[in-house]
């Protein structure tokens, strides 16, 4: 076999720039390849880790959803709360919120309007006014977003009186929303949250802990029928249940879904290669044909000349797969530094290309091959 | 050595062979004369087993290999027969001791064994010290000789050579006509293909050739 490779990487050798240019396609494959796998591995094992903060095994979630948008107060009531705590197999229930934003009417003189708040992060970043946070004593101070600044002040906002929900605050601080970035209209310090706009959150959550003798999915059935018969709000809107597996599952989808893309992609650009490979071959194949006659007169067979010219192709191909993965590597490494989680070359990664090298290798050389090894011995021998 | 009775072999209407019988016996050294466009290299390809497509019947070694599978041809080319051609037929990127060592890549010979092989048959044709040069680095003669190398070096019972002289001048030729007589009086069945009658009188007998007609006399062609 090694003198069958060494053959092989020897004329290889012969034609290095066509060759070097028939594999640009596989390398340039196969480095997106492992780019792409790289960034896709990194982001599941981000998120998944993610996930499995955020679950535990003996939860089902049940979920409401208002019929209408501006509808954010219905949800799970304490009554509805005392019911799915009644269901047997039932531990305990949370309620929370999916999105623990408080709705809140905003007034400056005569100009009203409405804004969502919630409780100030550890750090912000202002555009005008001091300080990264409020403390729990700056209870009558606020920071607003530059959108609600111009809105309702016309833009000079600071220091100014801001009504919210008939209270008075003063506004220390304004704050730019990025594109990208999530942020709610106003902050206020955590005590002043809780104290008065925490109850005017909805609670659209119900987090049913399940006892270990009990099933996840009776439990989850009982609780949605209970809810869909008893459930105070139930004429406001809908309810489901999301377990664990579910989110999962749903997130696994999205993230097959991606995979599926790249491989169109990556197969379209090695399928290109692969013609490249085809055509060199064919090239290879009849620049040969008096080679392939003395092998064949001094006792190859056809299955040898086969073999010789597949070995041939599949180590080229392979060439630009190895050059292709450390080309990857070194652009994974290059991204690292600009993407907010860590790509991973994983050793699958790495075993996959050179796999689907080969498998170019095989697949685009076998007609060429076949062709070489079924050629007419006596028309061979007249080649000079 | 081998038997041919009643062969010929058409191109489309041309008729390249007719009504050829021949026996070779073990040993022999023949030599095949005729002008060009005669058949002669098409009669050798036969012998050679290197084209199948042929009517009448051809025994080697009281064998035929009419039915025979292709793979089973190529073990039989490699393990009985060696051929010497025309243009020497090298491979021109290999060098000298790679060209020879072709045939043992396809027989089932032990490593060490096929180094060993392939220096002696560079010691019998005089190739010494010329093991790593390329073909275009030698001289016709000495391609010739990397030829014949190659051609002996799976220990054959039949040489086919087709004008093995062709390209060489007579010094030379008779040089490559001594390899040939060594090695038909170690044992080995020579057959070759000539224009020259002087390198014709190296062989025990002589047949000719013309239109396809095999004779057993020079008369019979010339007339
Ligand atoms: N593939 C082919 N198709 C048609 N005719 C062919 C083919 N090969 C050979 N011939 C014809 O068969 C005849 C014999 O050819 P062959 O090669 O055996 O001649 P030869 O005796 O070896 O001649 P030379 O001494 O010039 O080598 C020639 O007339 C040639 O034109
Ligand atoms: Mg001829």
């Amino acid at each position: 076999m090694l003198d069958k490779v060494m053959i092989a990487l020897k004329s290889i050798g012969k034609n290095k720039n066509r060759n070097f240019l028939t594999m640009l396609g596989i390398i340039i494959g196969i480095t997106s390849v492992i780019c792409i796998l790289a960034i896709g591995d990194g982001f599941t094992k981000v998120e998944t880790k993610g996930l499995q903060d955020h679950n535990t095994k003996n939860r089902v979630t049940l979920s409401f959803t208002p019929s209408s948008d501006d509808d954010t107060t219905s949800g799970f009531t304490r009554n509805d709360l005392s019911v799915l705590e009644g269901i047997t197999g039932v531990d305990h229930v949370k309620l929370t919120s999916v999105n623990p934003e408080a709705s809140v009417t905003v007034q400056h003189q005569a100009k009203k309007s409405s804004a969502g708040l919630n409780k100030v992060p550890k750090k912000l970043k202002l555009s005008e006014g001091f300080g990264t946070t409020l403390n729990t004593n700056d209870t009558s101070d606020i920071f607003i977003s530059k959108d609600l600044a111009d809105k309702v002040f016309k833009g000079k906002a600071l220091n100014k009186r801001l009504v919210i929900n008939d209270n008075v605050f003063v506004v220390s601080g304004i704050y730019k929303i990025g594109d990208f970035s999530y942020r709610p209209d106003i902050y206020v310090s955590k005590t002043t949250f809780k104290q008065l706009f925490a109850s005017q959150i909805s609670q659209d959550e119900a987090k049913i802990y399940v006892k270990s003798s009990a099933s996840k999915k009776r439990v989850s059935k009982s609780a949605l029928n209970e809810m869909k018969k008893f459930g105070e709000d139930a004429k406001l809107g809908k309810y489901g249940v999301s377990h664990v597996d579910q989110i999962t599952k749903s997130f696994t989808k999205t993230l097959n879904n991606i995979t599926y893309f790249v491989a169109f992609v990556a197969g379209i650009s090695l399928l290109i290669a692969g013609i490249g490979v085809m055509n060199v071959m064919y090239i290879t194949v009849s620049e040969r044909r008096k080679e392939i006659g003395i092998r064949r007169a001094f006792g190859a067979t056809s299955g040898d000349i086969r073999n010789q010219f597949l070995i041939e192709s599949i180590i080229l191909c392979v060439i630009g797969g190895l050059i292709g993965i450390a080309l990857g590597y070194s652009l994974v490494s290059i991204i690292n530094h600009f993407l907010p989680f860590k790509a991973v070359v994983t050793a699958y990664a790495i075993v996959m290309s050179l796999s689907v090298s080969t498998a170019v290798g095989l697949i685009f050389g076998f007609i060429p091959s076949n062709k070489a090894a079924k050629s007419s011995l006596v028309g061979l021998l007249k080649e000079e | 050595m081998l038997k041919v009775n009643d062969i010929g072999k058409t191109y489309g209407k041309f008729i390249a062979l007719e009504n050829i019988d021949l026996e070779v016996a073990d040993g022999e050294f023949l030599a095949i004369m005729g002008p060009s466009g005669s058949g002669k290299s098409t009669l050798i390809n036969i012998l050679g087993l290197l084209d199948q497509n042929y009517t009448g019947e051809y025994l080697l070694k009281e064998k035929s290999y009419k039915d025979a599978s292709d793979n089973y041809l190529s073990k039989i080319r490699g393990d009985q027969l060696g051929f010497v051609f025309q243009n020497f037929k090298l491979l021109t990127t290999y060098s000298v001791y790679e060209n020879i060592e072709v045939p043992l890549i396809y027989s089932k010979q032990k490593q060490a064994n096929k180094r060993e092989l392939v220096e002696s048959v560079i010691k019998k044709v005089g190739l010494e010290g010329k093991e790593k040069n390329l073909p275009s680095e030698l001289s016709g003669g000495q391609q010739q000789r990397v030829a014949i190398a190659r051609a002996i070096v799976n220990r054959p019972n039949l040489i086919i050579a087709d004008e093995p002289t062709g390209a060489l001048d007579s010094k030379t030729s008779k040089e490559i006509m001594n390899i040939f007589t060594d090695l038909n009086e170690s044992g080995t069945t020579v057959i070759m293909v000539t224009h020259d009658s002087e390198v014709a009188e190296y062989a025990m007998r002589t047949v000719f050739i013309r239109d396809g007609r095999l004779y057993n006399d020079e008369k019979s062609v010339k007339k």
